[in-house]
């Protein structure tokens, strides 16, 4: 059991994103679900208005696993770096919001949806801010527990272990729940902390949908001399009780009957 | 012309320090250089291709200009999708800089044959691709590349030729009768310049960039050559043949148009490109053999 603490910018954006999931008939309810507090956690600990000036010496934020595109439009627009009318437009004709995270939104720095792709490109941003002598600059990435499959994210993850890149803050949302089934009936990763700490890496577990507690962890990394994992601890569909666990709710998107039920079961939580 | 293109890199570097090399861990003897005098703006990520282009993107999200180097089947395919989004989709200015081309790694067998990877690079809008034929057009086209700001391919074959002595896109050297013409690139460009000195009746269209290719450079001696010979280290199809087909096709001019190219892989070992040149037509003797065939059938015909 996961306890949870209640976060003001967390439950705004997880009303958004069932909004715009249930009005955009999207799928990746799951997904956006377990990833809103981490999402919550980095721009709380950022500078968002370098952002939104597109300052060079700009923390980033790459969200790998672009199929939680919802809760990072969500988490955008909570924090002003997206308007809430085009956030309302998600997954629709003609807009720019597709159902993977796209730099079609200026906030947004990668495109991404095939996985493995985000953390070789925050590796390399890692590397570019630290060549341009940006202190305190930092490379943010979020991945799926599932993601890890791909081998791209083990030749980024020796090589800035190898760097010891410490401005580089990886995430992994694990949900423990892949595609169609669990991860671990699929390739068995557990511990992952132990996986990432042989690779070099300071390694934090934390619930994954406590904010402070994130929090913490991400100034840890700051304050130390190696690139951080932290590994969040999440459930995939969470705060929506007859998605949680469930892997359907990858694939599957909200009539006005299960919207409700949804939006209700947040209402109790909050 | 490897080292022509790494030396021009090596003084691009010295003038603009938003150019950033890497490899993955190849130019031994060549490369070093680089390290040792910017080793703020060298990497080397290691047998990892498909982290050379990751890595690349995101410094250029840092503001970089990346130049990332390996051998041309490792460039293009290990990592294709990673150029697919995480370059062209983000329209990134980075140039990849594949050595070896065509046979030139004649004896390692046929993962190490360059034959498919520009025609696959070709299948992703936006991404220019050169295969410099002559040392005149490579020593330059660095600084042409991080000053265009779009992705590129550069396509490097092995050898130092001083022929064509021109830094254009395209080269047209015209026979003293048009008659047929042989469109070439790379290292066959050079037999394909043999073969036109010894006639009067054949000229050469010298291919430096494979995309874009603009109708208006060739037009002119494709309407002035009845026959086109397409002669290349690469598959057809979706290579220099397929390009001047569709091109022809679309403006209405109708040459008759003839490939010398590779036709699939070969699992057969030979000690030098010279060897599958020959296999495929592609060397001097085979493209006069080509041009005598040609002229058979057209006797046929008429």
């Amino acid at each position: 059991m996961i306890a949870t603490t209640a976060n003001a910018n967390a439950n705004g954006a997880r009303r958004r994103a069932i909004d715009m999931i249930f009005a955009g008939k999207a799928s990746h309810l799951g997904t956006s679900m377990s990833l809103i507090e981490m999402l919550t956690a980095v721009y709380e600990s950022i500078d968002v208005e370098r952002i939104k000036r597109q300052d060079n010496a700009r923390d980033r934020v790459i969200v790998s696993k672009g199929h939680g595109a919802a809760a990072t439009y969500a988490v955008l627009a909570q924090f002003g770096l997206l308007d809430e009318a085009t956030a309302a437009t998600y997954h629709t004709n003609g807009t720019k919001l597709a159902g993977h995270v796209s730099h079609a939104v200026e906030a947004v720095e990668h495109s991404t949806g095939a996985l493995g792709h985000g953390l070789p490109v925050a590796t390399g941003i890692a590397i570019g801010l630290r060549s341009k002598k940006y202190t305190g600059s930092r490379a943010f990435v979020l991945l799926g527990d599932g993601e890890l499959q791909e081998g791209s994210n083990w030749e980024a993850l020796m090589l800035a272990s190898h760097l010891k890149l410490s401005n580089l803050v990886v995430m992994i949302d694990n949900n423990r729940i892949s595609s169609i089934t669990t991860t671990s009936d699929v390739i068995n990763m557990l511990p992952l902390a132990e996986r990432f700490a042989g690779f070099g890496f300071e390694v934090y577990d934390v619930d994954g949908h406590d904010v402070a507690a994130i929090k913490a962890a991400i100034a840890s990394i700051a304050a130390g001399t190696r690139p951080g994992v932290i590994v969040c601890n999440t459930v995939k569909g969470h705060g929506v009780p007859f998605a949680e666990n469930q892997p359907i709710w990858h694939y599957r998107s909200l009539n006005k009957e299960l919207y409700e039920t949804a939006i209700a079961a947040l209402a109790e939580r909050e | 012309m490897r080292g022509n293109i790494i030396n021009a890199v090596f003084d691009r570097m010295a003038r603009d320090e938003r150019v950033f090399f890497l490899t993955a861990d190849m130019g031994i003897n060549l490369v070093e250089r680089i390290a040792q005098a910017y080793p703020d703006r060298f990497l080397n990520v290691g047998i990892a291709e498909q982290n050379l282009i990751g890595v690349s993107a995101g410094l250029c999200n840092a503001g970089y200009k990346p130049v990332a180097y390996t051998i041309s089947n490792f460039l293009t395919h290990r990592c294709f999708e990673q150029i697919r989004n995480d370059i062209a989709l983000h329209e990134y200015p980075i140039v990849l800089l594949g050595t070896s081309a065509g046979f030139d790694n004649a004896p390692l067998g046929p993962t190490h044959h360059i034959v498919d990877d520009w025609g696959a690079i070709a299948g992703i809008p936006g991404i220019d691709i050169y295969c410099p034929s002559s040392v005149p057009f490579a020593e330059p086209l660095i600084d042409r590349l991080l000053n265009a700001g779009r992705p590129a391919y550069v396509r490097i074959p092995k050898g130092e030729p001083a022929e064509p002595a021109s830094t254009a896109d395209i080269v047209y050297l015209p026979g003293a009768r048009a008659h047929t013409l042989i469109a070439t690139y790379g290292s066959p460009a050079q037999n394909a310049l043999a073969v036109a000195a010894a006639r009067d009746d054949v000229s050469v269209l010298v291919f430096n960039r494979l995309r874009p290719i603009e109708w208006e450079q060739i037009a002119q001696p494709l309407r002035d050559h009845e026959t086109v010979i397409v002669v290349e280290d690469h598959f057809p199809e979706h290579g220099l043949y397929g390009a001047l087909c569709r091109l022809c096709m679309e403006a209405g001019v109708y040459p008759r148009i003839r490939s010398l190219a590779p036709q699939g892989y070969n699992l057969t070992v030979g000690t030098s490109a010279a060897y599958y040149e020959a296999i495929y037509g592609i060397d001097v003797a085979g493209i006069e053999e080509g041009l005598r065939a040609l002229e058979a059938a057209q006797l046929v015909r008429s």
